[in-house]
């Protein structure tokens, strides 16, 4: 779960870390009333789900409050990358002296944690690594609770940050560490972090992202990801603990699977056949069929869905399960094509109910078998 | 030989009082599995199918002598479990549960490796040696005993090519579920010299998908390593980058990292086969046996 960035701001609030005031804004009334309390100039922000804000003119600036008014409607009236700007966070423009790079996240190579400093920051972290390769400190971590002190000495010799920071940066690395550990982050990032004129160390945008696994422990951050989500499927798919997939918008497949690698199997081979998915779910294991009833409602309520593709290889998931939701759901699909396919634990049982079911139901005899019926039916 | 599990380990089921925990427990001891034990804190004096429950890892090893555990049990549980399992001494811990912390499986990977327990998982089907014995809830019909080895971070497109090899007469001495995770237990790597050194495998199949670099890093040890031929399956070549497939560790960064034409290509330079898909795949069986 990737934060936006006054999410993320919220949490180095929390954990202490320095960041310029702001607020956040969605309605051009709310602009209105705050426009005579604001100490200008000040920085408006969209906030969307998405990267490269900056070049689709997602930052503004506003020296007064006529100028707040005009960039801020502007601004919740646009889309970034097909997402509305519903939200914009507005700080204090702040004078950079220096911009530097800072985050912490997983190294999946080498199973550790790892810490990313640069001096150089204000950009992406690849061209960093492109323009100044031996301005960059890479340092692989022991899992701890706590960050090293000759980590951080080491960072700053390495990229040749003067002592003069050292107190400030100890002091935001560790927080940021923090964040990291107790939020259980994929990526805690502060870019740019920046020393101001008056030599204060701010962290002026960051990035979050939370482990989704680790979300029942997280309830602020589960709600906000509920909230922000503009897709109903998704939402609606999550509120029964399935993955719902967009995949294609020129498709019209929809593959629902017990699991994510006979998804991308199965996605792989329909594709190779020329046909497209347009989205997929994925049961995960176990499901009941109460549930899969609910998970054939949920894709076949995508109006670019005209055929689902069942695919089936059960271990934890049991096949009469799957039947029986198929029974359920079948009268919830309207006109939507069906092609089953099952395979193990209680097999036989699963195809008995599923021969007793009416509608446009085929069975596939394995997963070729059923791609091919597909093609038929779209006669390709 | 099966060099993890085998007719004579004695397992452990951790959450044997669960549905799932007492369903395949019912379904292990069918195919012959010696379940000595379950462990379930607060069950402890009662029995499930004759399976002795006890609180504790340590006491139900003391008292049966099980030198390997299963965890049934639910993510948010399965930190507490595992690090149960390893302080108490296991030599092999296989654990089922999908989506677990990453942050709790970052510590759980150096505690193993500490404590010197072998850890498979989480998000695995587990661990079986056709004819011997199973550990984890994979369908074992679909399976059958022969000189294939397979390692797998999905359970799925693990059954999808079994299925397929037993049509064609092939059977398994050892089938892995590493998990699809993105700090998995044990890794392709480390499972690798495991089959390298068993006399019952001859061909070796990696089942791969996309996301992180485990293709990458056992290209590297196959080219130095391994004699035997390696057949492998990248799944997830025809899905959208920076979107999460649902294992945790099945995701291309908008960088391309983790792609499947990366994780092809180095396994191509290390000799390796690599299959189209599952039915491709037991083709080139056919044709290295």
């Amino acid at each position: 779960m990737k934060l936006v960035e006054y999410k993320a701001y919220d949490i180095f609030y929390k954990y202490d870390l320095p960041c310029s005031e702001g607020c956040v804004v969605s309605s051009l009334e709310e602009l209105r009333d705050l426009k005579d309390t604001m100490k200008y100039p000040v920085v408006l922000k969209a906030q969307v789900q998405t990267g490269g804000r900056s070049k689709a003119g997602g930052v503004q600036f506003a020296s007064n409050g006529s100028e707040l008014l005009e960039k801020g409607e502007k601004l919740l009236g646009m889309k970034i990358k097909n997402l509305p700007v519903r939200i914009i966070f507005i700080t204090d423009k702040v004078e950079i002296k220096k911009e530097m790079y800072l985050s912490f996240t997983l190294d999946r190579k080498h199973k550790k944690p790892v810490m990313i400093f640069s001096p150089e920051g204000g950009v992406d972290i690849n061209e960093i690594a492109e323009k100044h390769p031996d301005k960059i400190a890479k340092v692989l971590l022991a899992p701890s609770k706590t960050l090293d002190d000759f980590v951080i000495q080491y960072a700053m010799d390495k990229t040749g940050l003067e002592q003069d920071y050292r107190t400030d940066f100890k002091g935001v690395c560790q927080k940021l560490y923090s964040v990291f550990i107790g939020m259980d982050c994929i990526l805690a990032e502060i870019n740019p972090l920046i020393i101001d004129n008056d030599d204060k160390m701010i962290a002026l945008d960051g990035k979050i992202d939370v482990d989704d696994n680790s979300l029942y422990r997280h309830d602020d951050v589960r709600v906000f990801r509920n909230e922000i989500e503009e897709n109903k499927l998704i939402l609606e798919a999550r509120h029964f603990d399935f993955l719902y997939i967009p995949i294609n918008n020129e498709g019209n497949i929809a593959v629902i699977s017990n699991g994510s690698g006979m998804i991308m199997s199965s996605i792989d081979l329909i594709t190779k056949r020329g046909m497209t998915v347009t989205c997929a779910l994925d049961l995960g294991g176990g499901a009941t069929a109460d549930r899969i009833k609910e998970s054939l409602r949920i894709v076949a309520s995508n109006p670019l869905v005209d055929t689902i593709f069942i695919n089936i290889f059960g271990g934890i998931t049991r096949c009469d399960e799957i039947a029986k939701g198929v029974e359920k759901g079948v009268e919830l699909i309207g006109k939507t094509k069906l092609v089953i396919r099952l395979e193990g634990t209680n097999k036989e049982k699963g195809l008995e109910i599923i021969n007793s079911v009416s509608g446009s139901v085929k069975m596939a005899a394995g997963l070729k078998n059923g791609v091919e019926i597909l093609s038929q039916d779209l006669k390709l | 030989m099966s060099f993890f599990i085998d007719e004579n380990t004695k397992l452990i089921v951790q959450g044997i009082t669960g549905r799932e925990g007492t369903f395949h427990t019912e379904q292990m001891l069918e195919y012959g599995t010696k379940v000595v034990a379950g462990v379930t804190p607060g069950k402890g004096g009662g029995e499930v199918l004759g399976v002795p429950v006890f609180n504790t890892v340590m006491q139900a090893m003391q008292e049966t002598e099980a030198n390997a555990t299963v965890l049934f049990v639910p993510p948010k549980f399965m930190y507490k479990a595992a690090y149960e399992a390893i302080m108490s001494e296991i030599p092999l811990a296989i654990t089922i549960a999908e989506g677990v912390p990453v942050h709790d499986m970052l510590k759980l990977h150096y505690l193993a490796k500490e404590k010197g327990c072998r850890l498979i998982g989480p998000n695995s089907f587990g661990v079986i040696s056709p004819g011997k014995a199973k550990a984890g809830f994979m369908e074992h019909r679909i399976f059958m005993p022969g000189n294939i080895g397979i390692m797998s971070r999905s359970a799925t497109n693990c059954y999808e090519t079994v299925f397929f090899m037993k049509q064609k007469g092939i059977g398994q001495s050892t089938c892995i579920g590493v998990g699809g995770d993105m700090i998995p237990g044990s890794v392709f790597v480390d499972m690798l010299p495991f089959f390298e050194n068993d006399p019952d495998t001859e061909v070796i199949v990696m089942i791969g998908e996309i996301g992180g670099s485990e293709e990458e890093l056992a290209a590297v040890y196959i080219k130095e390593h391994i004699t035997k031929p390696v057949v492998a399956l990248i799944a997830g070549k025809n899905v959208p980058e920076d979107t999460s497939m649902g294992h945790a560790g099945a995701i291309v960064s908008p960088d391309g990292e983790g792609s499947a034409e990366k994780k092809e290509a180095e396994l191509r330079y290390a000799g390796v086969h690599i299959a189209e898909g599952t039915e491709d795949l037991v083709e080139i069986l056919l044709r290295l046996l």
